[in-house]
């Protein structure tokens, strides 16, 4: 099996030039090949779930040991991992599919796919390699072909908002690189699983801290912590609908709070003030997310505040986690926190992804986003109103839709742990996200509407329709992942990853030949 | 049929009913309401079937018998099965039966009242979700089912007002908004008690509230059971859902079927969930009492009937909270019964303002009057239970009433802080029960009597559909009240309650019987002896005759209420929404958000200077 994972980069990859180069010749080629690709992907990241042995590890190359170090890039499924990829590829599959209706009113199409193929090619780099520099080529890759995408309408507001998103976005990139500069400069290995190892053996160290915190900065960016999230408004609003599905519904998880977890967890020694530090964002992005939600009138602009928010939730229950391992307190708590979290980020990337595609499906068929000038929507386009509904139920955490599920175990998880402030502030943004949600169900889809033009819109396309049902269907679906038997199989095995802490090291540098 | 197939029947049956129902096209209305009457009756015979069983602890868990021992599925059930238990005691089996009969008399009502009117969209299908979720809820015994059913009935509620003018869309936004908050609040309650190391099955549970932990965690809970119920002060989405929403579905929901649930989960958190400290018995006093006072000063200054409703049923409340927070076997005797009298008499009324609502087109009082000549069943019937709301003998709503009178006399003699003060609550009680009479004299004589203008002269009375709920609903109040001493409180109530003897006992029946008697007696001397001599004079208002067009202004004398120095300031800072703590919160948060999102003004510069100071911040912790 361990063949198959580099295909989870070339198969995108290769996919961006092939419609790159040949969409001259065939028009429709980026539109069939994406989603067929996608597909592929979809099927071949849910195969690793049922991998023989828990971490698999591919070495390009084939490099040497030079000195005792591992110098060639390697890539890694762990439990994860996996998790990550099933994630990516699978919303990068509805999202593409939902596409080819939603993209037909822009022009170049092709680079659209392009582009579309290299930010998944970039987001599933990031989640798979081992080695610490090549995560932030990936890394680069993608938010690179994100800024491209973003300014895809090249309007006045999307130019703007990618504009601003590079300047921010760079800004990140240089943190980043400094810290890994800084890292390399003083472990002399760029291999996370070796820099583990070397970090153990030196003990406490000034540097290291310094460096914990540029890359909690830049990644923090990436994943728009407060105060960090800026550029996110603008550019998830600006960008078109399943490229917003994309970026709050993976790409800020890939690039963001993957690379955080990752590190943070596996290569750096975890202490107590970083933990608390992680945390304490997590737990402010949420509270500042949701207000700032609230008050929107922009629909699209509301969901992304929220991503904002919801990421909060997730970092808050991995932070939880951190630091109860970090003070040495009860695992089995640490475990439900960061079960909580990973849980949570798996369901945000299903409703996220719905709701943006619900709000690109309004778009497209009554060309507004402010909820002021719609309404009475749920008669003309029912099945947007239905799936929507079920999203903006999940992402309240009203049972029997996954949300629930997993805020209950963050809840749980921070009372259990003694966070009694953060149990009450995850409850009280939760009650604030149902309202604001509630609030666009009242004025985009239920009552009179307040179109101008007062032509009958229909319901969207059936490209466009049959992913919204399915994500439907998932937000439902996923509430199966408390469930023991399900648990065990997605979820644990990332939990796993995370909580033992160094055992990450000792397989992958075992493995190397 | 084993008892766990019964409880699986009174689960299943309706929420599968109402899965079906989602698929029969919209045009298809009548049938789909046929189907569900029919899912309503199968469901009330199967509660009755439940109610008859014994006590005991039943595992749900369905289907394992189908699948292969060796299958991986039975390690999936086995895992589930900790959570999956259920608790078919006495108080559940009540709830249950009373469930069913609400869900199939309001859903035979429905059928007449929204046949012809706008139908909200799937109706029928989450009528019968809810009834399925709510027999889910009450049997439940691991508090994270229990949490779990209950939270998905803010949302069947929330379907069921289905906005169809921005009024009653808001309403139905608020409402849902103050039941998930309160959903959310009592997932902390669980979680502390989760983190306090008791059983979470409820009938293990015995908290003992002794310090700061324990205490929230009852806060957290009995918030929740408060919003769901509307007492104050949690209360305020009960009379706009009732202004707004279908009458059936304000039948439905506000007045039977969340009084049940929130006031089911007050009996088990007052009484075997947790072991109430004084202090807290006191609290709950206090928020009984003002319940009822302040739903029912705001009942008596509404001139919209659908709100003065709404707003009683707030106030009823309060006499069951106050029944159980006494703790005695007479008091929770008394609020279980008020409980289920309040259900017959609450929406029963509501019915009534449904129909009056559907013939006439309007809701203000003022609007209307005289409507018993031209709806005598729909009169009778709103006599019956606005007595029985007002506590008139021989109703039921005396006999519930009187047990808790009794129970507050009895709870006295304790030592305690609370029993001390058991005059209080005693004379505020009656009170209540008093203003509840005059805002129903408001009602009665606002619609039904006076002068009938002309253009309600066609209206008929005579829909089956229609009228049959509110007589069977009508009887039931006239039953449960005649014979509640000598049937219904012995064979129904103490079962749950457990045995008390009170001083003040109310022969019920023989009352009843001088109650009969003396009203033909009055009726035989009236035939007798007055009768022929009756002059029939043309009536006089301020010194002139009055005109009949004049109308009859029932509504106007209470202004005098609303202008009395105190109250007036009240009514006044009520009427700017001072007191419902969702507008207050709505008001703190959206103002929050305008501060910050006035942060956000889009300028490149500030936001690196945002990165920057965070980059520095961080360093300085952490360095």
């Amino acid at each position: 099996m361990t063949a198959w994972i580099p295909l989870l980069v070339i198969l995108p990859l290769s996919g961006a030039f092939l419609i790159a180069i040949f969409s001259g010749m065939f028009k429709r080629i980026g539109g069939i090949l994406t989603p067929l690709f996608m597909l592929i992907l979809t099927c071949l990241g849910f195969m690793f779930f049922f991998r023989e042995t828990d971490v698999l590890v591919y070495h390009i190359g084939g490099w040497e040991l030079y000195n005792g170090i591992p110098v060639g890039i390697h890539f890694v499924v762990d439990g994860l991992s996996v998790l990550m990829v099933a994630i990516i590829n699978l919303m990068g599959f509805l999202a593409s599919f939902y596409s080819v209706s939603y993209i037909r009113k822009f022009t170049g199409e092709k680079y659209y796919y392009a582009l579309f193929c290299l930010m998944v090619a970039g987001m599933n780099g990031v989640v798979l390699t081992g080695d610490l520099f090549n995560m932030f080529i990936f890394l680069e890759i993608a938010v690179i072909s994100s800024y491209a995408l973003v300014a895809f309408g090249i309007e006045r507001e999307e130019l703007e908002a990618s504009f601003k998103y590079q300047v921010l976005g760079g800004v990140a990139s240089l943190v980043i690189l400094l810290g890994i500069a800084l890292i390399y400069w003083n472990t002399g290995t760029l291999n996370i699983a070796d820099i583990a190892i070397v970090l153990k053996e030196n003990g406490d160290n000034k540097l290291i801290s310094f460096v914990q915190v540029l890359l909690i900065a830049g990644f923090g960016l990436k994943a728009a912590m407060i105060p960090f999230h800026a550029w996110l408004p603008d550019a998830h609003s600006s960008a078109p609908s399943p490229i917003s599905a994309m970026l709050s519904g993976v790409l800020i998880k890939a690039v963001g709070v993957y690379a955080i977890m990752r590190l943070f967890f596996n290569m750096f020694t975890l202490s107590y003030e970083i933990s608390m530090l992680i945390t304490v964002i997590g737990a402010v992005s949420m509270v500042g997310g949701v207000l700032l939600a609230v008050g929107q009138w922009d629909f699209k602009r509301l969901l992304a505040y929220h991503s904002i928010s919801q990421m909060g939730y997730v970092v808050l229950g991995v932070g939880m986690g951190m630091v109860i391992l970090s003070v040495g307190g009860s695992r089995d708590v640490a475990v439900l926190a960061i079960a909580g979290g990973l849980y949570h980020m798996v369901n945000h990337a299903v409703f996220k992804g719905l709701l943006f595609l619900n709000a690109g499906a309004v778009e497209y068929k009554t060309g507004t986003r402010m909820l002021r000038e719609m309404g009475g929507l749920s008669n003309n386009m029912p099945l947007t109103s239905a799936t929507y509904f079920s999203a903006s139920m999940a992402i309240s955490g009203i049972p029997p839709f996954n949300g629930f599920f997993s805020k209950l175990l963050i809840i749980i998880a921070a009372v259990q742990g003694g966070f009694y402030l953060m149990a009450i502030l995850a409850v009280v943004v939760s009650i604030i996200t149902l309202a604001s949600f509630l609030k666009v169900h009242r004025y985009a889809f239920i009552g009179f509407s307040r179109f101008k033009n007062k032509k009958m819109f229909g319901e969207a396309p059936f490209g466009m329709g049959l992913p919204m049902v399915i994500l439907a269907v998932l937000c439902l679906g996923l509430s199966l992942l408390i469930i023991p038997f399900f648990r065990d199989i997605f979820l644990s095995p990332a939990v796993n990853t995370l909580i033992h802490t160094l055992d990450y090291s000792q397989p992958i540098l075992g493995l190397l030949p | 049929m084993s008892t766990q197939n019964v409880l699986h029947m009174v689960i299943i049956l309706p929420v599968l009913a109402g899965m079906v129902l989602f698929l029969i096209p919209r045009q298809y209305f009548y049938t789909k309401g046929i189907l569900a009457c029919l899912a309503a009756l199968i469901n009330l015979v199967f509660s009755v079937l439940l109610f008859g069983r014994s006590s005991e602890m039943i595992n749900i868990c369905v289907g394992k018998e189908l699948i292969p021992a060796t299958s991986a599925l039975q390690a999936v059930i086995a895992q589930a099965e900790s959570f999956m238990m259920m608790n078919s005691d006495g108080l559940g089996r009540l709830i249950v039966l009373f469930v069913g009969l609400f869900t199939f008399v309001i859903c035979v009502y429905s059928l007449g009242y929204l046949f012809s009117r706008t139908r909200p969209k799937h109706y029928f299908s989450w009528f019968m979700i809810t009834a399925g979720f709510s027999n889910g809820a009450v049997m439940a015994d691991h508090v994270l089912l229990f949490i779990f059913f209950w939270g998905i009935l803010g949302l069947t509620l929330y379907k069921l007002v289905r906005g169809h003018n921005s009024l009653s869309a808001s309403a139905a936004k608020k409402t849902f908004i103050l039941i998930g908050a309160s959903d959310g609040i009592m997932i902390l309650g669980v979680a502390l008690i989760w983190h306090l190391g008791y059983p979470l099955s409820m009938s293990s549970m015995s908290i003992t509230t002794g310090n700061a932990l324990p205490v929230a965690a009852f806060i957290c809970l009995v918030i929740g059971a408060f919003t769901k119920a509307g007492a104050f002060p949690f209360h305020s989405w009960v009379p706009d859902y009732a202004s707004y929403a279908p009458a059936s579905s304000s039948a439905f929901m506000p007045a039977s079927l969340d009084k049940l649930l929130g006031i089911y989960f007050i009996a088990r958190l007052f009484n075997q969930m947790f072991i109430l400290n004084e202090w807290i018995t006191l609290v709950m006093l206090i928020v009984g009492v003002s319940t009822i006072i302040i739903g029912v000063m705001m009942a008596l200054v509404q001139h919209n009937y659908k709100r003065l409703l709404g707003y009683h049923a707030v106030s009823q409340v309060g006499y069951m909270v106050t029944g159980f927070a006494l703790g005695t076997p007479l008091g929770i005797a008394g609020g279980l019964f008020h409980m289920l009298n309040n259900a017959i008499y609450k929406s029963g009324l509501f019915l009534v303002a449904g129909r009056v609502e559907r013939h006439t087109g309007r809701n203000m009082i003022e609007d209307l009057g005289g409507l018993s000549k031209v709806m005598p069943v729909t009169f009778f019937a709103a006599v019956v239970f606005s007595l029985a709301i007002a506590g008139i003998p021989p109703l039921n709503g005396f006999a519930s009433k009187w047990l808790i009178y009794q129970g507050i006399i009895e709870f006295g003699k304790g030592e305690g802080v609370a029993n001390q003060l058991w005059i209080v609550w005693l004379v505020l009680a009656m009170f209540g029960s008093a203003l509840t009479l005059a805002s129903f004299v408001k009602f009665l004589s606002g619609i039904f009597l006076g002068h009938l203008k002309d253009v309600y002269l066609t209206i008929k009375d005579n829909r089956f559909l229609l009228c049959a709920p509110q007589i069977l609903l009508a009887a039931l109040c006239i039953v449960f009240g005649v014979f509640a001493a000598e049937w219904v409180i012995p064979k129904i109530i103490v079962s749950v309650s457990g045995e008390f003897s009170y001083t003040g006992v109310w022969e019920s029946a023989t009352v009843s019987l001088m109650v009969a008697l003396s009203i033909i007696l009055g009726l035989l001397i009236y035939v007798l002896f007055v009768g022929k001599k009756v002059r029939i004079d043309k009536p006089f208002m301020l010194g002139e005759q009055a005109d009949h067009r004049a109308g009859f202004p029932v509504a106007e004398f209470y202004k005098t209420i609303s202008e009395t120095p105190f109250l007036r300031f009240m009514y006044k800072a009520a009427e700017k929404k001072y007191f419902d703590i969702y507008e207050v919160a709505r008001g703190a948060v959206l103002g929050v958000s305008k501060g910050l999102s006035w942060l956000h003004q889009g300028i490149l510069p500030v936001y690196m200077i945002w990165i920057i100071a965070g980059l520095l911040i961080m360093l300085l912790i952490v360095m």
